[in-house]
């Protein structure tokens, strides 16, 4: 049994339909992960955005990239993140996030965005539309990614290196726990007094 | 890549390498502050020499086109290291007394230096980002280092959350000019670019990439109306870091528009050219109002680092402003280079001072604080009224032909842009005000009873003494003045001729 051409009863395109399930979906979930209020769910609505953008990856004719999204993103980032949240959070978070004081402004914004990013895409010629979209094997990839963006591809994990230090610095727990840091600075506009520091002593003996 | 690739990029991979060597050295000896000092002083001045020893060779791509060592990556290089040398030697008489470890500071330290060396001398749009968020991310977590004080982590946050905003930006800046051009290349995304049909307006696309590039740009060198973030992360920030913070990720950001705006944008810089402007003449107004009106000297540091962002960008207008291949278009960049060094080592020492006075820990940087320094620390008082003078503009600092030589190439840009160099010489004139209030607290108050001695340590005398002989030197011998020059000169002229090569 073979599918016919197109879409029936609409006459569209089979990809044409798979992108917009695929990038309907994205938009959707990305949604979820953003105005959930269980941060859990919002990890979970996470997985679900990274296999839309998988399935996306696959339409464009980049399985290796689609499958590295599936192993790398939903199998070890995602689970990462969820496992992060659970070890460290006490009980459940809270119930009204910050952001969520500002979230009509920033609907409007990106809805805005969304308008104009959509407008401006539509209305260029593309000067490399026309050329052929050729499939590119895994050898092809390797050569580019290990000889042309060599470079990049080391600063990469030099940057995850720098980025992993500082983590561990601000995360881990200080070894004299009963010394503060007194605030350097005093009060001013639009934040609130410190409280009385132990140190500022030293200006009074 | 082969291993003339990798001498050629030996001073980054040395300084990636030294950050690494900190950690394990920490891991080995912990609480060694001596070590990781020592070991970074001692290491910066082996990759100075290492970068001066590269540049001995012929300029040369590498990496397949994505990195380049040619006379501007080791200008910018040696005054990154410079930066990172001050920064490091300031930091231990104001960590130490808050119980705050070098080690980690140092290594952060190094990683930021590395991917400002990276912008340095990119040639590919994905090395470019890379080395900018290389180059912030460190700063981040440096910005919030006393994490025990609300103000670091305030800052910090602030810092973090819009600093990956405007990261955000510039990238998909980047991802459409590579969608127009089809290349991440600098070459050829300059190439692809010279044959736009100039007559006709630019594509929408490319259009919105290139508002999205000024955009994520303007965020990293603080310009109005892109800087809120500036003044909470400056104040906030452990006042060493505040000092490099002004200057490291400032000038990097000034490196990368060099190499994106002027190199690869080049071909479109019409476009471009009445934005840089109307940026420099509201940054350098703004920054300099609002400073005038701040009572703690940190946080009117911060604003002063605004307006001289504004000051710099006067150079870039004056390259974009003036007809290609004009003599001004290389003066212009010229200037931007001479001010970048010698705002890099005047800043620094303002901040090192300030550093030196919060040496007991619960000294505020209040200006309070710095009444009657004259007598209680007459050097102290000196050398700051040294780096004001420098950071006005007034001569024969380092600052005022900083200044002079970004003027001169605005009046020779003729048009809009001899407006801007207006706006500069007002705008100096106003600055002196909030600058010499600091000098007249320092020397004509009384010092507050309660005020006790200032402490130095030998490496804090150390960086007060480069950043100052640096800011008279630059400005008063003849010899180093003419050699910053020549240097900038060789670096601009490689940018100028590549762009005129295609």
């Amino acid at each position: 049994m073979s599918l016919p051409e197109t879409v029936p009863f609409l006459g569209w395109a089979w990809d044409d339909l798979l992108f917009l399930f695929f990038a309907g979906a994205l938009l959707g979930t990305g949604l979820m992960v953003v105005i959930g209020r269980n941060i859990i769910r919002s990890g979970l609505w996470m997985i679900c955005c990274f296999g839309a953008l998988a399935g996306l990856y696959v339409l464009l004719g980049a399985p290796l990239i689609a499958a590295a999204q599936v192993l790398i993103y939903i199998g070890a980032i995602s689970v990462l993140v969820l496992f992060a949240v659970m070890l460290t959070q006490s009980k459940s978070g809270p119930v009204g996030l910050v952001f969520h004081h500002q979230a009509w402004a920033g609907a409007l914004a990106a809805l805005g965005i969304g308008i104009l990013v959509a407008v401006v895409v539509a209305g260029t010629a593309w000067p490399l539309a026309e050329t052929a979209r050729t499939p590119s094997p895994t050898e092809e990839l390797a050569l580019l990614l290990f000889r042309d963006y060599v470079l990049p591809l080391e600063v990469v994990s030099v940057l995850l290196l720098a980025a992993v230090i500082g983590g561990v610095f601000l995360a881990k727990r200080e070894r004299e726990p009963e010394e503060t840091i007194v605030p350097a600075e005093p009060a001013r506009e639009r934040m609130p007094a410190p409280a009385p520091a132990v140190g500022t002593r030293e200006l009074t003996p | 890549m082969t291993e003339t690739d990798l001498v050629a990029i030996s001073p980054l991979i040395f300084v990636i390498a030294l950050a690494m060597l900190i950690i394990v050295a920490d891991i080995i000896w912990p609480d060694r502050d001596d070590i990781s000092t020592g070991l970074t002083v001692a290491g910066l001045l082996v990759g100075a020499g290492l970068t001066v020893l590269v540049a001995q060779s012929e300029a040369r791509e590498i990496f397949a086109g994505a990195y380049v060592v040619d006379p501007l990556t080791s200008f910018l290089d040696v005054l990154f290291l410079a930066i990172a040398l001050v920064t490091v030697l300031v930091a231990p008489d104001y960590l130490r007394p808050r119980g705050l470890p070098m080690a980690e500071f140092t290594a952060t330290l190094l990683f930021a230096i590395s991917g400002a060396m990276l912008i340095s001398g990119s040639r590919d749009l994905l090395v470019l980002f890379l080395g900018l968020e290389l180059l912030v991310l460190p700063g981040y977590m440096l910005a919030g280092y006393a994490k025990r004080d609300g103000y670091s982590t305030e800052g910090a946050i602030k810092y973090f959350l819009l600093g990956s905003f405007s990261s955000a930006i510039f990238l998909f800046g980047l991802a459409l000019t590579w969608g127009f051009t089809g290349t991440t290349r600098i070459r050829e995304v300059a190439a692809s670019l010279a044959q736009l049909d100039t007559a006709s307006a630019l594509a929408p696309a490319l259009l919105m990439g290139l508002a999205l590039l000024t955009t994520g740009v303007a965020f990293k060198i603080a310009a109005v109306p892109f800087h809120y973030w500036t003044p909470d992360a400056y104040q906030g920030s452990p006042t060493p870091v505040t000092g490099y913070l002004s200057v490291g990720p400032k000038v990097a950001a000034f490196a990368l528009i060099l190499r994106l705006f002027v190199e690869a944008l080049a071909p479109i810089k019409a476009d471009w050219t009445p934005v840089v402007i109307v940026l420099a003449a509201i940054t350098m107004t703004l920054g300099n109002l609002v400073a005038l009106t701040q009572d703690n000297v940190k946080r009117m540091l911060a604003y002063s680092s605004i307006a001289h962002t504004g000051y710099i960008m006067v150079g870039l207008a004056a390259y974009a402003g003036a007809p290609v291949g004009s003599e001004a278009e290389r003066a212009g960049l010229e200037g931007l280079l001479f001010y970048s060094v010698a705002y890099a080592f005047m800043n620094l020492g303002a901040f090192a001072i300030v550093s030196a006075l919060q040496h007991r820990r619960g000294v505020t940087s209040q200006i309070e604080t710095f009444a009657g320094l004259g007598r209680r620390a007459p050097w102290a008082a000196i050398l700051m009224t040294l780096f004001l003078l420098s950071l006005t503009g007034i001569p024969p600092t380092a600052g005022f032909f900083a200044k002079a030589y970004v003027v001169l190439a605005a009046v020779q840009a003729g048009g809009w842009v001899s407006v801007l160099a207006v706006i500069a010489v007002l705008n100096a004139a106003a600055a002196a005000f909030y600058y010499l209030r600091v000098v007249v607290f320092m020397f004509m108050r009384d010092p507050p009873e309660t005020a006790r001695p200032v402490l130095t340590g030998t490496m804090m005398r150390a960086g007060l003494a480069i950043t100052a002989v640096m800011t008279i030197f630059i400005g008063l011998v003849p010899p180093v003045t003419s050699g910053v020059i020549e240097f900038a000169r060789v670096a601009a002229e490689v940018l100028l001729v590549r762009t005129a090569g295609g």
